[in-house]
């Protein structure tokens, strides 16, 4: 029988309570600090506990679908917390913006598992007993069993045993007889074994998420069309790296971007504007060595070098600019990314230019692939393809670095700079379709708007834990199906000589089978009267005149 | 594309519900035959010996054995269905045969419309949902005499339908890139076979907790309830079913996890999909240990059974539907 743990732990400590001295009253029991450690121990491996904590992760889990997250979108947390100012340093501080990496929920999972293996250990113990232990003696009265049959037969003892012990093996049941006149079975081992797997194999899904954070490692791009990029740890736009991970060994490949194939839908209704195919095509070169071969990244389609995976993950526009200053002479002509904010590719980005003179000067703003003219609400698109862009952008100058500190290239420090404005007063707002140029007020210069290109949100991923989280989760499935479906039974067999002086049965044997399931277990009647059938066909073969008599009690 | 299938399907799936409401009026029916004759046949009954084994899972041939009835009313036992009250579950299970089968048609017929599982947006995960649902009752109502459930799985059924029609219905048309996958055969139709069975065992669960208060403070005269299974019956056949499902569910985390790994980058990033897949996991983890724990009151198991089930509909509604759940699985076809 699969072990119960927190009866075991009752009879344990009912057993310990007995040999403990009477006290006059009845005061708490001093159990000192190795009996209070043992005492929570065996609170924590309980099954009550292991179900609580299982209730408690499920609601632990919720609130990080409905507050934003860092891991997810960095983003939209900021936004969130702009937005409710008062409760959200709160929220942050209890880890809501972080839930999976919280100390609460870290706290409930890993004393969940503390509790997995406190109860694995012992189950795996009195399981390997059990495999190999005989079944049990057959208990005297087999009428009492949930599942019970009786059957009187003109067979003797020994020919009706060995009747029940083939049906029994048939049916895949260890055997074994204590006495002449009774035989044990006991069958469904596996389904312990199955639980225990179960179990086992969900601490392995654990450990492969350990591998796969300690050893792991990912870096993301941002490549426009026409662009190149060669892989090393400090080329990538970001690279998070596992703490065990010599970022000196990153796969050295060279990867260009020559288009990316977009697709929306243009059908009008329910759907318009949704994303139909994103294809990266590009040229790889395994080493800087070696010959490039066209490859298409795609969404679902990652490609594979050394051991990593190149993923397209996002896509975007990057908007070809060139400043000039006064003079004509170019300070900035560069494809800057713009990162889409909406499902219509609204993209916000920021374009810097140190080398201005007297003061830097920094345009931030919208690029809008299809852009509402009117702006109405505001800059806006309404197709996410590249239909009808636009720039929308404001002037800043002053000091683009205050402190010199690194900075985000998508966000314009203001802190040391000032709005320019025109000669009116009011701030110059440069709109621009491609081709077109905008004078700066004041002898700035100009802005002109070249041209569009896409890029594409490339990330290369390692996670050499996966295989083993993979490889567990299966194991764990195999592990359940056994488990749930396997029926734990014992079934016994008793013959004894029938009344002297029976009528209905000269020299007869009579049969009591009893059957016993540890839970609902509808296929165990089967057995039991299947054994009993045996019996009745054997006694009709080896007399067909004298059919056993059979009484279903 | 195809329009013209797709417009036959719609065709189809109008058509099942219109067979659908007759299967529900008809099972209505049947309940109403049920009722009285309890009390007619209740003490007749008492002779009789055969309990019907309600769960499916390998019971072989019925074999008269006797048992112990847990109540007075306990299945079968006490309950000898008339002759009418067999012919009209006959008849509403033949309309539910029809009518499954007009609504696994259209599903069928919008997939070759679109070329591709025809579950890419809300509507069609609902209205293959509610197919899943439909053939799963369909496959085991005769064999177990669920014809007494009938009512409560079609109604449902047509409830989803009619939604799905009204409220969330999206035109034929190709999938989101993310969607490109054959995983999303894989991944999505086993999570419907799932919810398929957690539907069926919820609806046997609730009754359960019905059946179980009229066991406890029998009635003056017995009804329709007493007609049903006993609730010790019905508590063991919402667990083999919740089982089934949790087998599934459990396949389905996995393969969403290998498909996210190759759709997204990485197996697991708690975006809200994948956190309401886990909490109905772990919820129906927790009545599996719940049920095997010495001590544990049945009925509060069975109570986080039904939370898992509210959670199953939580993470098919409001994750798909409400903003606050945004996360990568922005599937739904509703924007
Ligand atoms: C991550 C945490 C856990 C999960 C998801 C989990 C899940 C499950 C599931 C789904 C079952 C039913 C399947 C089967 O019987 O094979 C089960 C059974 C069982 N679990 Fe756990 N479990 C967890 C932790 C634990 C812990 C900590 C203990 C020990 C206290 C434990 C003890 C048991 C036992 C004894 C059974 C067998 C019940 C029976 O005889 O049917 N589990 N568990």
């Amino acid at each position: 029988m699969a072990t119960d743990a927190p009866a075991d732990a009752r009879v344990k400590q009912r057993k310990k309570g007995k040999g403990e001295p009477r006290r006059p009253e009845p005061a708490l029991p001093e159990l000192g600090p190795l009996g209070l450690l043992r005492w929570g121990w065996r609170q924590l491996t309980s099954m009550r506990t292991a179900l609580f904590l299982l209730l408690l992760l499920s609601v632990a889990a919720v609130p990080g679908s409905i507050f934003p997250q860092r891991n997810i979108d960095a983003g939209r947390v900021a936004d969130y917390i702009a937005q409710n100012p008062t409760t959200s340093p709160w929220l942050d501080r209890l880890g809501f913006f972080d839930v999976y990496a919280s100390v609460w929920f870290s706290a409930i999972y890993l004393l969940l598992f503390i509790s997995l293996v406190g109860c694995i250990v012992p189950r795996t113990r009195v399981h390997l007993a059990a495999l190999r232990a005989r079944p049990p003696k057959a208990p005297a009265r087999l009428h009492r069993l949930d599942e019970h049959a009786e059957v009187t037969t003109s067979l003797s003892p020994d020919e009706v045993l060995e009747v029940a012990r083939g049906a029994l093996r048939r049916k895949r049941f260890r055997i074994h007889a204590h006495d002449g006149v009774s035989l044990s079975g006991e069958s469904g081992y596996l389904r312990e074994s199955g639980n225990l797997l179960f179990h086992l194999a969900l601490t392995g899904i654990i450990v492969g998420m350990a591998v796969g954070h300690v050893f792991g490692w990912r870096g993301d791009i941002i490549l426009s069309e026409g662009d190149k990029f060669a892989s090393s740890a400090g080329t990538y736009n970001t690279i998070s790296p596992g703490p065990w991970v010599d970022t000196e060994t990153l796969p050295p490949f060279v990867l260009s971007l020559d288009k990316l194939d977009v697709d929306f839908n243009e059908t009008p209704g329910r759907g318009f504007g949704q994303p139909r195919l994103f294809d990266a095509q590009t040229r790889l070169q395994r080493d800087p060595e070696s010959a490039a071969s066209r490859e298409t990244v795609s969404v679902n389609h990652p490609i594979a070098v050394d051991g990593a995976d190149i993923f397209l993950l996002g896509n975007g526009y990057t908007p070809v600019v060139t400043v000039r200053d006064a003079k004509g002479t170019v300070l900035y002509r560069e494809a800057t990314p713009f990162l889409p904010q909406d499902g219509n590719y609204r993209s916000v980005g920021v374009i810097k230019v140190p080398s201005a003179a007297p003061k830097q000067l920094g345009f931030t703003g919208f690029f809008l692939p299809t852009a509402e003219p009117t702006f109405a609400n505001g800059p806006a698109s309404v197709f996410p393809d590249a239909k009808n862009p636009e720039l929308a952008l404001s002037v800043w100058e002053g000091n683009l670095f205050p402190g010199g500190a690194p900075q985000s290239v998508y966000t314009l420090n203001t802190d040391e700079m000032k709005q320019v404005t025109k000669a009116d007063g009011s701030p110059a707002l440069i709109r621009l379709k491609p081709g077109q140029t905008y004078q700066l007020p004041g002898d700035r210069g100009s802005i002109t708007f070249d041209s569009v290109k896409r890029f594409a949100g490339l990330s290369v991923r390692t996670d050499p834990g996966a295989p083993i989280s993979l490889a567990s989760a299966l194991l764990a499935t195999l592990g359940l199906i056994l488990g749930l479906t396997i029926k734990r039974r014992r079934v016994f067999v008793r013959v004894r000589p029938a009344a002297v002086g029976d009528p209905s049965a000269p020299a007869a044997t009579v049969v009591t089978i009893g059957g016993l399931s540890k839970d609902s277990d509808p296929g165990l009647a089967a057995i039991v009267t299947g054994i009993a059938t045996a019996i009745d066909g054997a006694t009709t073969n080896a007399e067909p005149d004298h059919p056993a008599e059979r009484t279903e009690s | 594309m195809s329009n013209s299938l797709a417009a036959n399907a719609n065709i189809a799936l109008y058509a099942s519900m219109i067979v659908y409401t007759l299967a529900m009026l008809a099972f209505t029916w049947h309940l109403a035959a049920r009722a009285p004759k309890v009390a007619e046949s209740k003490v007749a009954a008492e002779a009789s010996v055969e309990e019907r084994e309600l769960v499916a899972a390998g019971a072989g041939a019925p074999v008269p054995v006797e048992r112990r009835p847990s109540s007075p009313y306990a299945a079968g036992s006490a309950f000898e269905e008339s002759l009418r009250s067999r012919q009209r579950g006959s008849i509403a299970l033949m309309l539910t045969y029809l009518a499954t089968a007009l609504l696994v048609v259209s599903v069928a017929m919008r997939g070759i419309a679109v070329s591709r599982p025809p579950w890419g947006n809300m509507f069609e995960f609902a209205t293959a949902a509610a197919a899943a649902v439909g053939v799963a009752y369909s496959a085991l109502a005769r064999r177990n005499r669920w014809e007494w459930l009938g009512v409560f799985i079609v109604t449902p059924i047509l409830l989803v339908l009619g939604l799905s029609l009204t409220v969330l219905y999206t035109e034929a048309g190709e999938l989101m890139p993310a969607l490109k996958s054959y995983w999303l055969g894989i991944h999505v139709s086993v999570a419907f076979l799932a919810v398929a069975f957690f539907t069926l065992a919820f609806a046997i669960g609730v009754l359960y907790l019905v059946r179980l208060r009229r066991e406890e403070k029998p009635p003056a005269n017995p009804g329709v309830l007493e007609s049903l299974p006993s609730a010790a019956a019905l508590e063991r056949t919402a667990y083999s079913l919740n089982m089934v499902g949790f087998i599934l569910w459990t396949f389905t985390l996995i393969a969403g996890a290998i498909w996210a790994k190759q759709a997204w980058g990485a197996y697991w990033q708690w975006d809200p999909k994948e956190v309401w897949t886990f909490v109905i996991w772990t919820v129906y983890a927790a009545y599996m240990h719940a049920r095997a724990t010495a001590g544990v009151d049945p009925r509060k198991s069975m109570y986080i059974a039904l939370a898992g089930y509210v959670a199953v509909i939580i993470n098919f509604t409001l994750v798909n539907l409400v903003s606050t759940f945004v996360g990568m699985h922005n599937y739904s076809g509703m924007s």
